[in-house]
């Protein structure tokens, strides 16, 4: 997608802007047609034109604030602009703009994206880092692995600690048989040398390596694999091929190694970064962006709680709709509520009004 | 630089400042002793800190920025002692694993406020069961069983439930409720009401109580820890009602920005800082006990402040331990401090020796659980309106023994609610975390249009029978992962139990007729899974277990005061626990009860702790502190 496009799409509050001002001058009267005018209708003429300056004053005030607000909060603190061109393809795929309403498009969903991997979530700063870094899924019919312990955990006495004696532990993973009456039945369990959690979940990112690491090659393997696989750059396929390509992801159809997978900084695909994991983050994060208060800068003008029938921090009658929590809750059909957001709600309770 | 800071020495430390501290602080300062609460985190003031703030889905629900940090301390996991253990890197939507509590209070700032006693069999379960059944019959459904009873009768801990229950003001209404049952006419659950009412009803509770009512079934209103009226408690402190803002439960459990939530900071540590002889020592993390093996004492504990200063808690001659920390914490500091006795498993034997760790169970349904599901033709509001734990009805009648488990391959059975508020709390983050590769395109966007706003609500179970505890279950010390500190974090080693995969298998099948009953349209039972078939994931991690309370020495279960008095909050050995370290502990069984009823079911030995440290104290002497009246 080019940059002409993104543009455009950051100026959804201009066009809105723009309709007021081509509203305020329609209502001017043509006077230079009218040689019998009478000085009242001057006068008239005369006032309404003032009326409609201040109008025009007032419009263009606000195109200012505006384009203000498009330069300070449009910006991007940390895609660099090849991430930003396709990342905007990826996004308006998962949730698309269309005839059932607005998509992360209108959303700002890059933005949210864009502000997440600038700041705690991209420095994983709430997770937990430490190495060894093992690879979920080892299956156990792969090589045993030997892992060193902790030395604090070796001179703690035997049996809590290793007793100073047991420098490292080695892991097989097994299959063992249980046998479980009325009726009697046999069961085989295969564990692997590692658990095999869901992609997602908080045991299955092992990378030795921040998030924001993590999405940069992510984002460069993704961009091989269209080249490799449908010749083109992702941003200009088609959006079916667009599609079949995140899809492709979901399935780990680009290529991975067998694990366990030493994820490195390679550039060269989706070698050695699981491909289903990558495509598990921009799902979610793209989701997220849409549903998700506008302070993190995605979900715009709430167009993602408007879509799904959200009401943010509404709680009945925040636009004076006089509905009580009480009746919503046990209500037998629902309730549209316009949704407000936490900056609304903050304002409203600190006296700002709503 | 760090220093070594000696703080004056008092009657009782709590390590940890949860549900169970609360209590012990609250009973202990009103005896008139001197009570020391250490926390890892801060003292939150739920007006302030909550009010404007907590509405807040992506920094409560993912960046979990109430609760306890991963880099501090993280857990790892796996389904097998054969397997290298994988450590919780990150907090992801749905919930998994964490320890969440950080502060006072402890994770009562974030559950629904689900709550319910357990019954007289879950306490019995080990004896009812070999006595009704076999003695053969639980070793033959739960390979490498390892069940135990609790020390006490239901009916022996019912007291300490009632003053639970008014202490942290719990909702529900026990007409028409288990008492009910046939098989308990000549021992009823409860001798008085919970203290407050039930919250309303909605339309599809309403109709699951006169749909299963007219089916020869007990419905009960759920019962819910969040206050459904304004109220002082026994230690006149007062609680302001439930606003029904809906941002309560749902998988993110947000703090209660009114108190009207149970919870220690909000019920019991309030009275105890007010009596003047409690002191709060926040942002503090208990990294050791010294015990010593002469007089079997625990002499002091030790932490760090956040400066990196170790400060040592000193005791009274006389004086006692009491750990409240949440269990996988409790199990690791004793681990770490060579007090008691580690379990250890051998997989060579199916068997283990030792105790602490032992008997891990987990009290929640594994996701991929079989379930039956329909609609009703009712709509109702889906955003957040309501909150997490009223509005419905449940029932036992499914649950426990209460039904003939002959010829079946399972023990217990499953709470049956309906009716729940829909929105009890928002549910965008855990739907963009639970995401798979459908949740992509125009057709996938169009099925999430208004769908906050249900024109039809739908109604189902997922039964869950009770994760049996097995040799093969346990919690011990990670070899390769450390702390912040550089101590080695807690290994949880669990896979799912049969009982849980046949109970859901025969009881959906119950449960079933229930919802055509109800004139659901659409029923589908989810297709059983087989045992040991999906031990992949972890979503809902309530543990139970691991530092069970009991009767039986040789199952680590027992301790000296049992055998001397009757007080059984001991678990362990005299000759390796200290005889003045007390713990409420974690619950010995799980039941087919909510994940948060295990809290319910603990609530009682933080009472029965504090009663037998009054006792103790009451009577130690310095020539003599092992001496219990």
């Amino acid at each position: 997608m080019s940059k002409t496009s993104r543009r455009d799409f950051l100026k959804f509050g201009l066009a809105a802007a723009g309709s007021a001002l081509a509203a305020s001058a329609v209502e001017i009267p043509l006077l230079s047609n009218q040689y019998s005018s009478l000085k009242n209708q001057l006068d008239t003429a005369n006032s309404n034109l003032s009326s409609t300056t201040s109008q025009l004053s007032a419009a263009n005030s606000q195109v200012s604030s505006l384009k203000g607000r498009v330069n300070s909060l449009v910006g991007f603190t940390h895609l660099s602009i090849d991430q930003q061109q396709l990342l905007e393809p990826v996004v308006e795929t998962i949730i698309p703009s269309d005839s059932t309403g607005p998509g992360a498009k209108e959303a700002g969903v890059i933005y949210f994206i864009d502000r997440q991997l600038a700041g705690d979530y991209g420095l994983s700063g709430n997770m937990f880092m430490d190495a060894p870094h093992i690879q979920p899924k080892i299956p156990n019919t792969a090589p045993a692995i030997s892992v060193n312990t902790s030395s604090a955990w070796n001179q703690l006495a035997a049996p809590a600690g290793g007793g100073g004696t047991t420098p490292s532990k080695t892991y097989t993973g097994a299959s063992p048989m249980f046998t479980v009456a009325n009726p009697t039945t046999t069961y085989t369990v295969n564990y692997g040398i590692t658990a095999t959690p869901r992609v997602g979940s908080g045991i299955n990112y092992q990378y030795p390596i921040n998030m924001r690491e993590f999405w940069r090659i992510g984002l460069l393997a993704l961009q091989k694999y269209s080249n490799n696989a449908y010749s083109a750059n992702f941003q200009t396929l088609s959006a079916t091929n667009q599609l079949k390509v995140l899809n492709d992801l979901w399935n780990d159809t680009p290529a991975t190694l067998t694990p366990p997978l030493r994820p490195a900084d390679d550039l060269t695909g989706f070698s050695n970064l699981v491909a289903s994991d990558f495509a598990y983050e921009l799902t979610f994060m793209t989701w997220s962006g849409f549903l998700m208060d506008p302070l993190y800068g995605g979900n715009q003008d709430m167009v993602g709680w408007t879509y799904v029938g959200y009401n943010g921090v509404n709680f009945g009658n925040f636009y004076g709709e006089g509905l009580s929590q009480k009746t919503l809750m046990v209500a037998s059909s629902p309730t549209r509520l316009k949704p407000a957001s936490l900056a609304q709600y903050q304002n409203a309770a600190t006296g700002g009004g709503a | 630089m760090s220093a070594t800071i000696t703080e004056p020495a008092v009657d009782v430390v709590c390590l940890g400042v949860g549900y169970m501290s609360g209590v012990v602080a609250a009973e202990l300062t009103k005896a008139g002793y001197t009570v020391v609460g250490i926390t890892k985190g801060p003292y939150w003031d739920y007006v302030n800190d909550f009010s404007m703030t907590k509405y807040d889905e992506w920094g409560v629900g993912l960046g979990r920025k109430y609760d306890s940090p991963l880099p501090l301390q993280s857990t790892t996991i796996r389904n097998n002692s054969s397997q290298f253990a994988l450590p919780v890197r990150r907090y992801t939507m749905p919930i998994q694993y964490h320890a969440l509590g950080h502060g006072v209070g402890g994770a009562a700032q974030h559950y629904g406020g689900g709550m319910g006693r357990y019954g007289p069999w879950a306490y019995q379960m080990k004896f009812l069961t070999d006595g009704r059944y076999g003695s053969g019959f639980l070793g033959n459904i739960n390979p490498q069983d390892d069940t135990h009873d609790w020390p006490l009768t239901y009916l022996e801990y019912e007291p300490y439930y009632k003053e639970w229950e008014k202490a942290h003001g719990i909702c529900g209404d026990y007409n028409g409720s288990p008492t009910n049952l046939s098989s308990d006419t000549n021992n009823p659950w409860m001798s008085a009401n919970y203290p407050l009412p039930p919250h309303p009803t909605t339309p599809v509770g309403t109709l699951f109580q006169s749909t299963v009512q007219g089916m020869g079934y007990h419905p009960f209103p759920t019962v819910s820890a969040l206050a459904s009226q304004a109220y002082t408690n026994q230690y006149g402190v007062t609680v302001n009602p439930c606003v029904y803002d809906g941002y309560c439960g749902g998988p993110c459990d947000y703090a209660c920005e009114t108190g009207a939530k149970a919870n220690a900071a909000y019920r019991t540590i309030p009275y105890a800082l007010n009596t003047g002889k409690f002191t709060l020592v926040t942002n503090a993390y208990v990294f050791r006990l010294t015990y010593n093996s002469t007089t079997h004492q625990i002499t002091d504990c030790h932490y760090y402040d956040g400066h990196g200063n170790v400060h040592v808690q000193p005791i009274n001659p006389t004086g006692v331990f009491f750990n409240g920390m949440w269990g996988y914490n409790m199990i690791r500091l004793m681990l770490l401090s060579g007090v008691g006795n580690p379990y250890v498993y051998n997989s060579s034997t199916g068997m283990g020796t030792g105790t602490v760790g032992r008997g891990l169970t987990n009290g929640y349904t594994p996701n991929k659980g079989t379930s039956v599901s329909g609609t009703l033709s009712i709509g109702a509001n889906g955003y957040p309106a309501g909150n997490g734990a009223g509005g419905g009805y449940s029932m036992f009648d499914l649950m426990d023994d209460n039904f003939d488990h002959t010829n079946l391959n399972f023990i217990g059975g499953t709470l049956v609610s309906a009716g729940g508020y829909q929105g009890s709390g928002p549910g965008n983050i855990t739907f963009a975390g639970g995401v798979g590769s459908s949740a992509m395109g125009g057709p996938f966007k169009a099925t999430q249009k208004d769908k906050y706003l249900l024109t039809k609500v739908s109604v189902g179970t997922t039964p869950f029978t009770p994760d049996l505890p097995t040799y093969m279950n346990y919690i011990d010390l990670d070899p390769h992962y450390t702390d912040a500190y550089g101590d080695p974090i807690s290994r949880i080693t669990h896979d799912w139990t049969p009982n849980v995969y046949n109970g859901a298998a025969y009881l959906v099948n119950q449960c079933k007729p229930i919802l055509t009953q109800m004139g659901a349209t659409n029923i589908s039972v989810g297709s059983a899974v087989a045992p040991y078939s999906y031990h992949t994931d972890w979503w809902g991690h309530h543990l139970r277990g691991g530092l069970r309370v009991g009767t039986d020495p040789n199952a680590g279960t027992a301790t000296a005061w049992a055998a001397l008095s009757g007080y059984n909050q001991l678990y362990f050995t005299s000759n390796t626990t200290g005889l003045n370290y007390f713990a409420a502990g974690e619950i010995t069984n799980t039941t087919g009860n909510n994940a948060t009823a295990g809290t319910h079911a603990a609530g009682p030995q933080s009472y029965r702790a504090a009663e037998g440290i009054v006792k103790y104290l009451q009577n130690a002497t310095t020539s003599n502190v092992n001496y219990l009246a």
